[in-house]
């Protein structure tokens, strides 16, 4: 009452701005949220859930990095005494062969030092066989044409038989 | 300031017309503002998208200092849209002032106590409905004889004075600034180029000083809101 007729004149209470703001408020939210807070702060959502996963995954990725050099230090390490094995293993059967042929080698020199030994007996032997028949036969063509007259072949034969048989053992 | 409000009566209201015209015009600065500076969403930021998210967590930081994590994701959203709008209601007035016919039609919508005292309405029902949903009907009631039965009163008491002052705060703050603006302005051309040129440069110092203002009254209004509804809805 008192509102309406004193204020009525120049200005009433303009309960009607209430009403105005609250529902054009409310308007501004629902479009705010629509078109700028919702798409804003999903993205912001989706950075921080992006980071933190980032994170995790660089943890990740160094972990199994660290393994890998692990890994590979301890194969350098294997492949490096392999080759030293092999090295050693290598020298150590050039070493029982090189004994090996140096063995043979000397066998081989030993059987044909000996081979040659019983061939130059063998030689020699048959040598002087053959040098007492022609020396025994040839004494007695000369002592034949020497003595032609009164000397038998008989007489003589055992005084050129001991000569020779002298000569032989002197020889040997 | 100075001279009648034009209003007009629609449905058996009384509206009145300077509010209405600079807040459906304010509402258009926001709405386009923000909308703006959402457009191309990226993962790595850029631009007006950085300023954006700027805000976001500045008005989040806000309701996170007052209340339990559990309960910030339902008012930041109400946060931010209340400070920006309210950031730039308090601003509008320092940029248009404008008269016709002996009355404004140009002005901050918070100068007006109506319109404050609307939002603080706003904000005071929202703490009252959160405190009923979050700790029932009968939780809500015996908070108000917390943290003795003798508080009683001066806890009913000090929910109308919340609500009074929440919105007269933001209306004195603004108001004032609007009226020495006014003034400073009339005092300007009162004698000619003898107060022009001091008038122009008290006017500057006033309009940055009312910039300053009107930015902090946003946040204040803001904390404060934040202040009361975590306030009701806790235990």
């Amino acid at each position: 009452m008192f509102v309406n007729s004193v204020l009525a004149e120049s200005n009433s209470l303009y309960i009607g701005d209430l009403v105005f703001y609250i529902v054009t408020f409310i308007i501004l939210m629902l479009l705010v949220k629509h078109f700028a807070w919702g798409p804003v702060t999903d993205m912001m959502k989706k950075r921080a859930d992006k980071i933190a996963s980032d994170i995790d995954n660089a943890a990740k990725s160094r972990e199994n990095a660290e393994k890998m050099a692990a890994k590979r230090q301890a194969e350098l390490q294997n492949s490096r005494q392999e080759a030293a094995d092999i090295v050693s293993n290598a020298k150590k059967s050039a070493e029982t062969q090189r004994a090996q042929i140096v063995e043979a080698a000397q066998n081989d020199a030993q059987s044909l030092k000996q081979q040659a030994q019983k061939d130059a007996d063998q030689a020699r032997r048959d040598a002087l066989n053959g040098a007492k028949d022609d020396v025994a036969n040839l004494s007695i063509e000369i002592a034949s044409k020497l003595i032609q007259k009164e000397l038998k072949a008989d007489d003589q034969k055992a005084l050129i038989d001991s000569y020779i048989e002298g000569l032989v053992d002197h020889e040997s | 300031m100075g001279g009648d409000a034009l209003t007009f009566k629609l449905f058996g209201l009384t509206f009145n017309t300077t509010n209405i015209v600079s807040g459906l015009i304010i509402y258009a600065i926001v709405f386009f503002t923000l909308y703006g500076m959402s457009r191309k969403i990226k993962m790595k930021p850029t631009g007006a998208q950085n300023v954006f998210e700027w805000l976001v967590d500045f008005t989040n930081g806000i309701v996170r200092s007052q209340m339990p994590a559990e309960e910030q994701g339902h008012y930041s959203f109400f946060a931010f849209v209340l400070f920006v709008f309210i950031f730039f209601a308090n601003q509008f007035g320092l940029l248009f002032q404008f008269h016709w016919n002996g009355a404004e039609v140009l002005r901050s919508p918070t100068a007006d106590p109506v319109v404050t005292l609307t939002f603080s309405l706003m904000v005071m029902t929202l703490a009252h409905f959160a405190g009923v949903a979050h700790n029932g009907l009968g939780g809500y009631l015996k908070n108000y004889a917390k943290p003795f039965t003798l508080m009683l009163p001066v806890n009913i008491i000090e929910d109308f004075a919340n609500f009074l002052t929440l919105g007269l705060r933001i209306f004195g703050n603004i108001f004032a600034g609007e009226l020495l603006m006014s003034l400073i302005a009339n005092m300007a051309f009162s004698h000619g180029i003898l107060t022009i040129i001091p008038g122009l440069l008290l006017e500057l110092c006033w309009q940055g000083f009312s910039v300053f203002i009107g930015s902090i009254q946003a946040y204040v209004f803001v904390t404060l809101t934040t202040v009361y509804i975590s306030r009701k809805i806790s235990e």
